[in-house]
């Protein structure tokens, strides 16, 4: 017992160390942005955020690299909202992997989740030939994810954690994760700025120790929400005046909510281009009509007090397109279609047939991967590739009018000041971006406290928290408040991260746990007489005491005052006594001691003077086996004068007193290891101490 | 010592009255609930209008009138006006609930306990929370965190948790463990010893709850068979509480059986109220969520259910057997009052009670046993002024009128006389200076505006009459008028705002014909008649309530084993009766206070906090125990360099302690466990467990006890020296561990 807990005190020592390390590894969007997923691990808890794909990446190459982790390891894993690039691999991390934690998200991301994915699903087929999952994998994950409510406090396996509105897109979250103490702030995708339906992000109320935020749109500062939304009104009025076709590449869902309630909007002030059509071709954007219509709650008050009235989001002058067969190509309309990159379907084909010609007009909105088609116009390059792989040259004009909800510098500078956290890890932003970020938030931060962090895939930073633990002592140990030096004894209970100290007979009233007491009784055939027993015991118990039991009237012995043995009859006698280690020793010597005697009356004496020669030959070997034992934890031990032992290490000598257990030494740490080191062994060999009897 | 509890009981205790308590937190006074009842009787309120204004904050659990329905009095006469704290459903439906029986009283009498804007305005100012949220209060409650936690029984109906120094309290009253279709169960059984738990007794004495299909096929048959024969069906309820439920059975029903007759809700908000239900679905119970996530199938698209808002809609419905759920439950007021009225004397319909009315109410009354043959109803309704009676109170109004106007224009001269007074000292006058500051036109404005009303009138004074002069006390300094900058800020004219305020307020939102009602200023008069109706109808009440029984409040409190109880909220029958059972099986502390009667729960647990040293806590071992490690520890108090106490390891050896065996051996579990082992083992009588040929073990002193309020366990093995009884107490060692 004692060497086992030796080793693995030595065992311990670097553990506890590992213990306040916290490791923050992006495994998709460090540096780049796509397959957000970043991974945290601190005192054994380990937690995933985002479970993202890299849009412009396919089959398994647009996963994040699960192969860093364990998946079966990950407690929690928290996605922040519905975008591909936040949560598309999650049907493939839960069905594919060996993953068993916990699953969270806001319900309204749940309830887009599904649409989008199995959407995603049915679109990529054309293109994908490996798919990372099925419709089926989607609709198993549905029972695997669990929801959680803005502000609603969650806890698993000890981490507590809650979300905050993040604007960026409706039910988007920011997570706020506690970990002993020890607070993260993911924001995932967010944005400060409140518009049409979302709220702005919310500030949270206590300041992070790390923040790990993104960085998508770099030092670039957005235009004011007006100008955006008329120079975006503009474009499209001009161009379809002058007879173009306006095509607006957006993703299924989130901006494109925004960006129709403004062309709703606009087209009921301007009657004269009622007769332009307007067509949102996604089949998608029906089903997710109910969603918006559900979840007011997660939208600004502006969409609340218009729900009261009507529904804002039964749109008046936009028309639904279901496939590219349905749309007769006539005049001057505007189209906004899915996908957002012009990778491929309907919003690739109708780029392919417009692009050559300089009336019509293509309208970036928001952000755009790096290597999708829709991130090469921006540019204005003189030619594109078709999809059947022909050239064409590029007439229309291309606007890029970000409406992209996610915070531009100002927002996130203004954000981490108020915040103030110590630590700042970028990921979700382009390399070059994210320096430049960096650089300048370094200037926002001169006073040398804040660490900014910018790491790439797969590359970990470490960070140490030195929290104190802190404990509570309740009950009758907290009766009187102690001074220094006073001693406190008692169980130390721990439950996720808090301590107790409390008594023992009152585990039960404080925790779930109870304590017991185990009596034992145990009968021995035995015929002779019994003081013979009594006198045997005498010799070898420092304590016996007589008595006679009251009921039978039979004579008892209290050995050591923890067994009592009586005469239960001419042939039995019975030991009692409650259960614990030494008790349980004790008995055991006297059940020995007993069958003895039935055995080998005879032989008392001889017994005797064995044993005097025996303890002689017990003080030697006892001496031999600490003397090892300390040899095998410290190397150099000899027996130095006046009895004691010296003992040297790196170079540090102790001198240890084998009778009390003094030591003396200049060096701290060596002296205090000695020391326990030496009460262990002491206590493994000479396991009742004396104290027990007295 | 802990932290300073006291609970003072404001109105409902030892009877079904509306709950109102107060608790008192380390000095931060609570509210929590602020109910009243049907007949909004003032005089239930005194306990509650003499502290009222000590209150630091409310917290409401149920969207109903018992629970809320004293606020908009309380904020307007009583002089409350602390902060109110609510879950986003319990602040919408409760303010509908309002609304609901504001304007049914105003149909019928001179209601003005409180008015609509009364009502805006209590609610107005509800901090809304979501379930477990934990917020930490501000100011005087630094340090005090509150929660919200499901309850069951309403939409958005919450358990509270107030928690200082790591102390629960716990308020948890009309609760239902059991899921419905549109609720989860309470979360309740999550807590686990709290320092104070203040629950209800209300159900104490109640045990006969029926399953809830069979319950559910006896509804629908009862209500079948009228509709069968031709009668009409009513089922007073409440404005948004427990009627979901009963809606979502009948939809369901009716889709099921595809009956063609109709169903109406009938309520001066029901349209409101279930656009909001409707996006209120996070907080709804886990199935219909799902059925959402997946399908986008909303619950309360309700396909069977007409939504009315007056009662001239149902009287146009075809004639035919058809299903009213009307409000108030009570019958005291509301649409089901005129409904029951109609229809009572028809043996054919059927009025079917979903819970137990209010104490002292016509539908407490009906639902007594037997039922009466006649009930005595007085029936009021608001009828316009005409003839005589109409030019009689145009004359009194133009009176008043009049009067005011008199007043209004002496107050006038009064200050127009006192501004002269002002001028007198200034040595320009009549110099009109136009750059007179916005606050004097602000301020001086009205004067203006009268004078020209009312012209030239000379004064009573002998003042001459002159234009209005404001002096123009502007300060200089060396570079020229001080101004004040804001003045010229220009108003930022927020295209926000602008493009934005399309809707109208959020709080204002009312049917139109409650709109009507409330412009609808043309005079009028109530009129009242006694009438007594002939009751021949059949009078069924069912258990709808949505509340759990005393067998599981039993077991309930059990499982949460407060150190401390205090029961509010039942008849003194099964307050007593609860209070005995706790007494004797769970917990010594148990408190049902009387009206006023300040009850002390602070908890004499001692505590004080330690830091663990590094150095400590190296040296210890943890032993895993379900989600609890634990571990013995000796130490040495020392401090830390923040003068905190920290535990140091002892510098010397630890004096020896008594071991302890910690664990729960339960004797099925280590039955189970032996013959894993191959131990022959069966159970003997009185408990024992006979373990091999010769060995037994039990358990031995109090038993009976449940929940973990028992004491450590006994356990006897004994048997006679053989191999197999050390065999068996190492299997039994195995269980435990040891400290």
């Amino acid at each position: 017992m004692a060497s086992s807990s030796t080793s693995l005190k030595r065992r311990e020592q670097p553990t506890t160390r590992d213990g306040d390390q916290l490791i923050v590894t992006p495994l998709g969007a460090g540096s780049e942005v796509g397959r957000s997923c970043v991974y945290m691990s601190f005192r054994g808890k380990n937690i995933l955020f985002d479970c993202g794909i890299h849009p412009a990446y396919s089959g398994m190459a647009a996963l994040p690299y699960f192969d860093e982790i364990d998946p079966s390891t990950i407690d929690v894993l928290l996605i922040t909202h519905f975008h591909i690039d936040h949560a598309a691999s999650l049907p493939y991390f839960l069905e594919k992997t060996t993953f068993n934690g916990r699953v969270f998200m806001t319900h309204a991301t749940k309830a887009i989740y599904k649409l989008l994915l199995t959407d995603y699903v049915k679109v990529s087929k054309v293109s994908v030939e490996d798919m990372l999952f099925d419709e089926q994998d989607i609709n198993k994950s549905m029972d695997k994810i669990e929801v959680i409510d803005f502000h609603q406090t969650v806890e698993v396996n000890g981490i507590k954690f809650w979300c905050y509105t993040a604007g960026h897109v409706l039910g988007a979250a920011m997570f706020m994760v506690d970990i002993a103490g020890v607070r993260i702030l993911y924001t995932g995708d967010y944005s400060r700025e409140e518009d049409r339906h979302l709220r702005a992000a919310e500030l949270p109320q206590f300041s992070p120790d790390i923040c790990i935020i993104e960085s998508t749109s770099g030092v670039q500062l957005h235009q004011s929400r007006h100008i955006r939304e008329k120079r975006f009104t503009d474009v499209i009025h001009s161009t379809v005046a002058q007879g173009g076709r306006v095509l607006i590449p957006a993703f299924a869902l989130g901006r494109a909510q925004e960006l129709l309630l403004i062309l709703d909007e606009y087209w009921a002030n301007h009657p004269d281009l009622n007769n332009i059509p307007i067509y949102y071709a996604s089949p998608l954007a029906k089903k997710c009509m109910a969603v918006y219509q559900t979840y007011i709650l997660s939208m600004n008050d502006r969409i609340r007090n218009q729900f009261a009235n009507s529904n804002p989001f039964v749109f008046k002058h936009i028309l639904p397109l279901n496939s590219i067969d349905d749309f007769s190509d006539v005049g001057p309309c505007v189209v906004m279609a899915t996908p957002g990159g012009l990778q491929s379907g309907l919003s690739r084909q109708l780029f392919d047939s417009w692009c050559s010609d300089k009336k019509n007009a293509c309208i970036i909105p928001g952000y755009m991967v790096e290597g999708t088609l829709a991130k090469t116009i921006i540019n204005e390059p003189k030619e594109v590739t078709l999809m059947n792989g022909l050239t064409a040259p590029l007439n229309m004009q291309v606007h890029y009018i970000s409406f992209s909800a996610h915070a531009d510098y100002a927002q996130t500078s203004t954000f981490l000041k108020e915040l103030m956290p110590p630590n700042i890890i970028l990921v979700h932003g382009e390399a070059n971006e994210m320096m430049r970020l960096k650089q300048k938030l370094f200037t926002e931060f001169p006073d040398g406290n804040t660490r900014i962090m910018t790491p790439k895939n797969c590359e970990s930073v470490e960070m140490y928290f030195n929290s104190e633990k802190l404990a509570k002592t309740i009950g009758r140990l907290a009766e009187k408040t102690p001074d220094v030096g006073d001693s406190v004894s008692g169980i130390l209970v721990k439950k996720g991260f808090t301590y107790q100290i409390m008594a023992p007979d009152e585990l039960h009233v404080f925790s779930q746990l109870s304590t017991a007491t185990v009596t034992q009784r145990i009968t021995i055939p035995f015929a002779g007489a019994f003081g013979v027993i009594k006198h045997r015991l005498e010799k070898i118990f420092e304590s016996v005491e007589s008595s006679t039991d009251e009921e039978s009237g039979l004579p008892a012995l209290k050995v050591h005052e923890r067994v009592t043995v009586k005469q239960e009859s001419e042939k039995h006698i019975s030991l009692q006594w409650s259960s614990d280690p030494i008790s349980d020793m004790v008995s055991d010597s006297i059940v020995a001691l007993v069958l003895n005697i039935s055995r080998e009356v005879p032989k008392i004496v001889v017994e005797e003077e064995d044993a005097v020669k025996s303890e002689e030959e017990n003080g030697k070997k006892v001496e031999k086996v600490i003397y090892a034992l300390l040899v095998s934890l410290f190397g150099d031990v000899k027996l130095g004068e006046n009895g004691k032992l010296v003992i040297r290490v790196d170079g540090n000598v102790a001198q240890l007193d084998k009778e009390s257990g003094e030591v003396e030494s200049e060096h701290s740490g060596l002296k205090e290891r000695i020391r326990v080191a030496f009460e262990r062994i002491r206590s493994a060999v000479k396991p009742i101490p004396l104290s027990a009897s007295s | 010592m802990g932290t300073s509890v006291q609970v003072t009981p404001l109105c409902g205790v030892y009877n079904e009255n509306p709950l109102s308590y107060l608790v008192s937190v380390d000095g931060f006074n609570f509210l929590i609930d602020c109910g009243w009842n049907d007949l909004f009787d003032t005089s239930l309120l005194e306990p509650l209008s003499r502290v009222a204004s000590t209150i630091d904050a409310v917290l409401l659990s149920h969207p109903d009138t018992l629970h809320l329905g004293a606020l908009p009095y309380a904020m307007k006469q009583l002089g409350l006006s602390a902060p109110v704290y609510a879950t986003e459903p319990v602040h919408r439906l409760g303010l509908l609930t309002m609304y609901d029986q504001f304007l049914s009283r105003k149909q019928v009498s001179d209601f003005d306990l409180f008015t609509l804007d009364d009502i805006d305005n209590a609610f107005q100012n509800v901090i809304r929370l979501t379930y477990s949220q934990n917020y930490h209060l501000p100011g005087k409650g630094e340090g005090i965190v509150i929660a919200p936690h499901v309850a069951g029984h309403m939409l958005g109906g919450s358990i509270w948790r107030i928690t200082k120094d790591g102390e629960d309290v716990i308020y948890a009253v009309d609760y239902n463990h059991r899921k419905e279709r549109h609720l989860n169960g309470t979360v309740l059984q999550s807590f686990v010893r709290p320092a104070v738990l203040i629950t209800d007794a209300y159900h104490a004495l109640y045990t006969n709850q029926t399953a809830r299909q069979q319950r559910d096929k006896e509804f629908l048959d009862t209500i079948s068979k009228h509709l069968e024969v031709g009668g009409n069906v009513l089922l007073p309820v409440d404005t948004a509480g427990r009627v979901l439920e009963l809606l979502l059975i009948l939809e369901q029903h009716w889709s099921q059986r595809g009956f063609s007759f109709p169903i109406y809700f009938l309520t001066y908000v029901s349209s409101s109220t279930i656009d909001y239900v409707k996006s209120f679905l996070e907080w709804m119970s886990d199935s219909i969520s799902k059925s959402f996530e997946t399908s986008r199938d909303n619950a309360f698209l309700l396909r069977h259910v007409t939504l009315l808002i007056n009662k001239t809609d149902l009287d146009n419905a075809p004639p035919g057997p058809k299903v009213v759920l009307a409000s108030m439950g009570s019958l005291e007021a509301g649409f089901a009052r005129d409904i029951f009225v109609e229809w009572a004397n028809d043996p054919r319909n059927l009025v079917l009670f979903t819970e137990t009315g209010q104490f002292g109410t016509l539908a407490r009354m009906l639902q007594s046993s037997p039922p009466p043959k006649f009930v005595k109803v007085t029936m009021s309704k608001r009828v316009p002024l005409a003839g005589e009676e109409l030019i009689a109170y145009e004359e009194e109004q133009n009176r008043l009128k009049r009067e005011e106007a008199l007043r209004a224009s002496l107050v006038k001269e009064e200050e127009i006389k006192a501004s002269h007074g002002s001028d007198d000292n200034s040595s320009e006058p009549m110099v009109i200076d136009t750059k007179t500051t916005h606050d004097a036109v602000g301020s001086h404005g009205p004067a203006y505006k009268d004078i020209l009303i009312d012209g030239f009138v000379p004064p009573s004074s002998s003042v001459a009459p002159m234009f209005p002069f404001f002096d123009n006390a502007c300060e200089w300094d060396e570079f020229g008028e001080v101004i004040n900058p804001d003045d010229y800020v220009i108003k930022d004219e927020d295209m926000d705002r602008g493009a934005m305020h399309t809707g109208g307020d959020v709080d204002g939102r009312l049917d139109e014909a409650t709109a009507s009602l409330m412009l609808d200023t043309r005079p009028s008069k109530v009129i009242s008649n006694e009438l007594i109706v002939t009751v021949s109808c059949s009078l069924v009440k069912m258990d709808y309530e949505g509340r759990s029984d005393g067998r599981s409040i039993k077991s309930m409190i059990a499982h949460v084993s407060p150190l401390k109880l205090v029961l509010v909220h039942a008849i003194a029958e099964a307050t007593e009766h609860l209070k005995q059972h706790c007494l004797n099986n769970i917990c010594p502390h148990v408190y049902a206070p009387q009206i006023e009667e300040t009850v002390d729960v602070t908890s004499d647990l001692c505590a004080y906090k330690v830091q663990l040293s590094e150095k400590l806590m190296s040296n210890v071992i943890f032993k895993k125990l379900g989600d609890s490690e634990v571990a013995w520890v000796d130490s040495e108090v020392g401090k830390t360099e923040s003068d905190m106490r920290s535990l140091q390891p002892m510098a010397g050896a630890a004096s020896p302690h008594k071991p302890v065996l910690v664990g729960d051996l339960k004797i099925a579990d280590f039955k189970q466990f032996l013959s894993s082992k191959g131990v022959q083992v069966e159970f003997a009588g009185g408990g024992a467990l006979r373990c091999g040929e010769y060995v037994t073990l039990r358990k031995v002193g109090p038993t009976g006890q449940k929940g973990g309020a028992s004491g450590p366990q006994q356990i006897l093995i004994e048997g006679p020296l053989c191999e197999d009884y050390y065999k068996i107490r190492d299997y039994l060692y195995s269980q435990f561990y040891l400290l």
